[in-house]
């Protein structure tokens, strides 16, 4: 008895991830997606799960001559996460914190290049409460 | 006692597996006990590797006044000589590129054959969820507005590569990410043959950038996956023919004009010479021939 609770426990486990990765990628398109027009998606799906405390980075290379969306969307579980966008040199460029909140930025490179866009969600208080918070987070790339 | 944390987390995947419960909407959050902090502490950091895709890239050489030519796009014929799966991602991610090459130069009827075969190579890897029936009629009925294909054209590549990495399937997509980007590489040097002109070397040699993080994610996956090393190695090729491209590394700085932000880079603009356009369009017409056949 006790091996098949294990048995089951695993299964159920082992599908855990693909569950919560579909339900990133559906809250990305329908929640996240919208936000972009009249910016035309690049294809390109960066989106996790994520928890407080938790960080996650992307490089991304901007062409120049085009202009460009910069999307980050959280499920409002997290609050507001926070981001930067900084050069090949680790500068920031611009950012979005949790007094000066954004969740996108339009712009465009004079030069082709490599940017990297870090986010933190911030450590939230549990509350006293013994649960892990997890929530989704976008970072899409829209371009005309 | 001792069974709590495990009753607890029978639950929580019975919660978050949903079981197909219709009334679960799909971006619902996820909540999880204490029992898998101790998993999520040891990847607090999440890396991911973006790879421009092939739409951007054909839009990009579109910008450069470069000619669509059918001629260099994989044979359609070929789609059945595709038996393993490693050669299907590959071409899926060859057809996807030809796909958003067709068009972003708006031409309906080979967009629609190249559908077709993308379409037949995700059924054989068994992504049809992404990639069904369904999308080929909506993209049949929007045949004719180029801006709604190419959305939804978007829209699928989107679900195939997702789908296959929330099955674990991440080596598959990663191949079918590879097939796209060589085909980009392949169309952006073979236009470059007939209508060279410095914009769209610039565009070839600004490939060092994304070829970069394309070797950075194929690292990421086993080397004892035979066709992962292979296109490993064909990469690192590539690589060595870029290695004298500059691009930018240093710091950038920021400027408003005409209310759009701009970022300007400290590298002069990328490009290259007679000699390192010949031998990369030379490695690449090799590398992606092996692909097809």
């Amino acid at each position: 008895m006790k091996q098949l609770f294990s048995l089951l426990a695993l299964l159920l486990a082992l599908s855990i991830p693909a569950t919560s990765s579909a339900q990133c990628r559906s809250f990305a398109k329908n929640k996240c997606m919208p936000g972009m027009a009249p910016y035309k998606f690049n294809e390109t799906f960066n989106a996790a799960q994520l928890a407080p405390g938790e960080e996650a980075q992307v490089d991304l290379t901007f062409y120049s001559g085009q202009e460009y969306r910069l999307l980050i969307c959280s499920h409002p579980i997290l609050g507001k996460v926070n981001w930067q966008l900084r050069d090949a040199g680790g500068n920031t460029l611009t950012q979005s914190t949790g007094d000066a909140p954004k969740d996108h930025f339009d712009f465009k490179v004079a030069t082709t290049q490599k940017l990297t866009v870090h986010i933190d969600v911030p450590a939230g208080d549990k509350g006293g409460n013994n649960m892990l918070t997890v929530g989704c987070v976008g970072i899409l790339v829209g371009y005309k | 006692m001792r069974a709590t944390p495990f009753i607890n987390a029978t639950i929580a995947a019975l919660v978050l597996a949903g079981c197909g419960n219709p009334q679960q909407p799909a971006e619902e959050l996820n909540v999880a006990t204490d029992s898998t902090a101790i998993i999520r502490s040891e990847r607090t950091r999440n890396i991911f590797h973006s790879i421009p895709s092939p739409m951007e890239t054909a839009g990009l050489l579109k910008k450069a006044g470069a000619e669509y030519d059918r001629g260099i796009l994989n044979d359609v014929k070929n789609v059945d000589k595709y038996t393993s799966a490693s050669k299907q991602a590959i071409n899926l991610g060859i057809y996807g590129a030809d796909l958003s090459y067709a068009s972003v130069y708006n031409n309906t009827q080979e967009s629609m054959l190249y559908t077709s075969c993308a379409q037949k190579l995700a059924k054989k890897l068994d992504v049809s969820n992404a990639f069904n029936q369904e999308v080929v009629d909506r993209m049949e009925k929007n045949r004719n507005d180029r801006d709604s294909l190419l959305s939804i054209i978007s829209e699928t590549y989107l679900d195939v590569d997702g789908y296959l990495k929330e099955n674990q399937r991440d080596n598959i997509s990663a191949l079918m990410v590879a097939g796209g980007w060589m085909e980009g590489l392949y169309i952006a040097t073979q236009v470059a043959k007939t209508h060279d002109t410095p914009e769209l070397r610039q565009r070839v040699a600004e490939q060092r950038l994304s070829l970069t993080d394309l070797l950075e994610l194929i690292r990421t996956y086993s080397p004892d996956d035979a066709t992962v090393a292979g296109v490993l190695q064909d990469l690192e090729r590539l690589d060595a023919l870029f290695g004298q491209v500059t691009t930018p590394t240093g710091n950038s700085t920021m400027t408003e004009e005409n209310g759009v932000a701009t970022i300007g880079g400290t590298a002069p603009t990328a490009t290259l010479s007679d000699e390192q356009l010949k031998a990369i369009t030379e490695a690449t017409a090799a590398i992606r021939a092996a692909y097809i056949n």
